[in-house]
């Protein structure tokens, strides 16, 4: 795929800092953007269509008497659509209020390299190349089990590349690349159809494992048939990546920002240096992680990223930062915020969030269970209340465990409660760590759970 | 525009051998604000102007999009489609065919009786600053208030090898308004959101309402308590039947998925529910946050019943679809924009409604619960649905009395809509936003409704 240069998509950041300062801006930062992905996608067993996106565009934030004006373009080519856009984010400004605690752009900071975020093989893949890795996951998915159906999948590559400049001389350009392949199955037996069991592989290199995601995604479709309800009670769970993921994103994050901090609505407020976990716990928000999925080497401001201690042993130690926040406190940004391209300012984020693993097997953890459940996906985790951290779920597919070993499939299974209890519940951890989009973590076994089945 | 378009689709049947193609085009437009207690943290507008191609060879689909209307650019695009989708149709069992549609020209055009673009950033600034003060003026305990706005405006055009040619001005509003309020460790959350195709006029109704309604809701859930988990009687507010409706049914509804196994693939024309359950999607309600005259293939929307007195009687199409299940095409294909394919989505879906009064709904149940507003929803293909809940309440004697906290319903489908024992006279649609992949604004409602037994997920 041809790519905007590094020069090109600094210069065009740089001129339009230097043109907004010239139409009157008192500060100016922007942000150029550029993602080109090619994906070839599965529907109902078979490969049945491609796509590929070419998408770039420009963001400009201006403040002219301390208020804020923001502006965003898809169409870079040519100085007109640059400048129009340039005043659009003052015009903006100008009609917005000002705020008082605005302390202004970031500084330049020095950055580190982000280590294994960018193959160049992945600029040269071909869609011919993503149809063979699709075909091969789904080989692999049907030679396992004919009861089980492929519905959805896919497999892609994509370039990702952004350049910022502010008044304050911050100037950076990064780029890297992601490829992924997945398939969500369902099995089928007479009328019963099991929840939809999804599995996938995503790196920065060049380099998936579509056998492994076939293989994986059946296996875990055919166990899920031959469901048993279970009665109401207070139990283990084991918790895996992806229901871990779904239930923090939704809960524990909004806690550790900090501008919710600042707006009191974190329950983690005023709780630094307090135990708020059990202390087995331990959480990096890591942003320089080699090959993590979030991994860059700024953030959506240009302030570096870096490795920020959250929990430490159980123990609250930080929250996330962006520039904003970090300045209201006279701290520095922790390199979090996050944009979504060119299209919006920046808000808080976490990076890569790793919870540390333990020295148990995923078997060895299995084995401290007598009786318990084991979670893969949640439904409805983003009802979860953000602010209190409590959430009412459904459990899908979910395992009972009998004396370390999993019994059968449940069925609509409901699991109640409070992340801040949970974490505090948390009694042993595995070391089979694994990333799913932002979280790192491995298998954690979380006692007192309330569990409402039939 | 629309010869470049048409350039493009001809390109792709006669130099590539595509058997069809399709060009969409959009020049968008949008307005946002973000204000946290009164603070405006930034006043925003964007432009975005892009083409997708979606060329039918030999059985698969190819797609390009890119943010240009150049016709070099489009040129490189529609060959990268063809060649990528005969790529794909390599390993094809079952090539793709499409059901016929009306061949259209139509020019679509909105009249609003306050066009978003003539209304000032500053005017729009000021009304959210009404909506904040109604909250944080409301009670001393509201910690917090965020309010979201967007405005969307342009043209979209759509373009086919078989000769559709429409070309529709696109009008979205959207707010979004949430408080939260704290008080001795007990943190609460409330939402409220505004959205509609009609006008900035949506706004015309007196900004301390809403912002009364989000706050106060707030205040009250600090003094909720948890519900117990377990069965349950309920009566569900409209609200909470929109978002049932929505993830219970509609999601299953949609051809694609039951086709990918969902538990309608082998229920059309059979008796899933009670006689008093009644559903439609319907795109053709005036001003709705989910309605419009085409979809995103060119086939024109209209008001698809779904289930009628229980018996399942239709499903929601795209042209794909439609042709695999000898259907019409319904209209309901729609891409969030132009870096996107058009997939199966809801428009304004509801249960009609029959002959209740809210008293009568509650007057039986001794012990229960009353949800009325709802915090997402998610459904699964195995016909397991779940609805959160942010505002519910106990029900003893038939009364509706303490409120309770951050519950969530969840059922099997295929059981659940044969408990819907009575239904409300009553009737709201309700602006949402839904997710599959992709972010499509839709309404969804109905009428109060009782149901004899779901699962309420409740920590007690």
């Amino acid at each position: 795929m041809a790519v905007l240069e590094e020069d090109q998509m600094l210069s065009l950041a740089e001129n339009a800092v230097k043109e907004a300062l010239k139409k009157g801006a008192a500060e100016a930062e922007a942000y150029v953007y550029e993602g080109q992905a090619t994906n070839v996608g599965i529907e109902r067993g078979q490969i049945t269509k491609t796509n590929t996106i070419i998408d770039r565009g420009l963001g400009v934030r201006v403040i002219v008497d301390k208020a804020v004006g923001f502006a965003y373009t898809n169409i870079i080519e040519g100085q007109k659509a640059i400048e129009d856009t340039i005043t659009g984010a003052l015009s903006a400004a100008r009609a917005s209020k000002p705020d008082q605690d605005w302390n202004g752009l970031p500084e330049k900071r020095p950055y580190v390299t982000a280590e294994k975020t960018y193959d160049p093989r992945i600029l040269e893949f071909r869609s011919e190349g993503l149809v063979d890795i699709a075909s091969s996951m789904l080989d692999a998915a049907v030679s396992v089990n004919k009861r089980v159906f492929p519905i959805e999948g896919g497999a892609g590559a994509a370039y990702l590349a952004s350049s910022i400049a502010n008044s304050n001389g911050v100037i950076g350009f990064d780029r890297g690349t992601i490829m992924e392949c997945s398939l969500a199955a369902v099995a089928k037996e007479g009328n019963m159809v099991t929840p939809v069991c999804f599995e996938f592989n995503a790196g920065r290199a060049c380099d998936v494992n579509p056998v492994w995601v076939g293989k994986e995604a059946v296996r875990l479709a055919v166990s899920a048939l031959k469901t048993k309800r279970i009665k109401t009670i207070t139990t283990n769970l084991i918790l895996t990546q992806f229901a871990l993921q779904e239930l923090l994103h939704f809960t524990l994050m909004n806690a550790v920002k900090a501008d919710n901090v600042q707006r009191n609505q974190s329950p983690l407020q005023g709780k630094l240096d307090e135990k708020i976990a059990s202390e087995n716990i331990t959480i990096y928000d890591d942003g320089l992680m080699a090959s993590g999925l979030r991994t860059w080497a700024f953030d959506g401001e240009g302030t570096p990223h870096q490795k920020t201690t959250l929990i430490e042993k159980g123990i609250l130690r930080n929250f996330l930062y962006d520039n904003y926040a970090a300045k209201k406190e006279e701290k520095e940004s922790t390199g979090n915020a996050s944009r979504a391209g060119y299209l919006s300012t920046p808000s808080i984020e976490a990076t890569n969030c790793h919870i540390m693993p333990g020295n148990k097997t995923s078997d060895q953890l299995m084995n401290e269970v007598d009786d318990g459940l084991i979670i893969y996906y949640l439904q409805g985790a983003h009802s979860s209340n953000p602010v209190s951290g409590e959430f009412s779920v459904v459990a899908t597919p979910a395992w009972k465990i009998r004396n370390g070993k999993i019994a059968h499939a449940t069925r609509g299974v409901m699991l109640a409660g409070n992340i801040f209890e949970v974490l505090k519940n948390v009694s042993a951890i595995a070391d089979n760590e694994r990333q799913i989009g932002p979280l790192v973590a491995p298998w954690i076994l979380v006692e007192n759970v309330r569990v409402i089945g039939k | 525009m629309e010869d470049i378009l048409a350039k493009i689709n001809s390109v792709a049947v006669q130099k590539f051998g595509a058997e069809y193609s399709e060009t969409r085009a959009q020049k968008l437009y949008k307005t946002m604000l973000t204000l946290k207690e009164g603070r405006v943290e930034a006043a925003k507008q964007g432009i975005e102007n892009g083409v997708a191609v979606r060329v039918l060879v030999k059985g698969a689909w190819g797609f390009a999009s890119v943010g240009s209307i150049d016709a070099n650019v489009l040129m490189t695009a529609v060959s990268s489609a063809c060649k990528m989708a005969k790529n794909a149709s390599s390993r094809l069992k079952t090539p793709i065919k499409l059901a016929e549609t009306k061949i259209v020209e139509d020019r679509v055009q909105m009249k609003p009786k306050k066009k978003p673009s003539t209304i000032l950033m500053e005017d729009k600034i000021n009304t959210a600053l009404e909506i904040n003060k109604a909250v944080l003026g409301y009670d001393k305990r509201v910690k917090g208030c965020t309010i979201d706005y967007l405005d969307l405006t342009g043209t979209s055009y759509f373009s086919s090898s078989e000769g559709i040619l429409i070309e529709q001005d696109k009008l979205y509003v959207w707010s979004r308004i949430t408080s939260t309020a704290a008080s001795k460790g007990v943190f609460t959350f409330s939402r409220e959101e505004i959205g509609s195709t009609a006008g900035y006029e949506v706004f015309d109704t007196a900004p301390e309402a809403i912002g009364e309604k989000v706050a106060k809701r707030a205040i009250k859930q600090l003094g909720a308590k948890s519900p117990k988990g377990g069965r349950s009687q309920v009566v569900l507010g409209p609200n909470v039947v929109g978002v049932f409706v929505h993830e219970a049914f509609g999601h299953l509804a949609e051809a694609d998925l039951a086709l990918a196994g969902g538990i309608l693939q082998n229920n059309f024309g059979k008796k899933i529910g009670s006689d008093l359950v009644t559903f439609y999607d319907d795109g053709t309600v005036d001003g709705a946050f989910g309605s419009f005259k085409y979809d995103d293939e060119g086939v024109p929307t209209q008001k698809t019943l779904l289930i009628k007195d229980g018996v399942v009687t239709g499903l929601m199409h795209n042209r794909e679809t439609a042709q695999k299940f000898n259907a019409e095409p319904t209209g309901n294909a729609r891409a969030e924009n132009f870096r996107v394919e058009p997939i199966i989505r809801m428009r304004n879906t509801y249960m009609a409604p029959r002959d209740h009064s809210l008293e009568e709904l509650t007057e039986g149940i001794s012990s229960g619960y009353y949800f009325k507003s709802f915090r997402g929803g998610q459904a699964n293909l195995d016909g397991t649905f779940q609805v959160g809940i942010q505002e519910g309440y106990e029900i003893v004697n038939g009364e509706i009395g303490a409120p309770v906290r951050n519950a969530s319903i969840s059922g099997s489908t295929l059981e659940t809509l044969f408990k819907v024992d009575a239904v409300g006279k009553d009737f709201e649609l309700w602006p949402g936003r839904c997710g599959k992949g992709q972010t499509a604004f839709i309404c969804d409602g109905g009428p109060h409704i009782r149901v004899k037994e779901v699962i309420v997920g409740g920590s007690a």
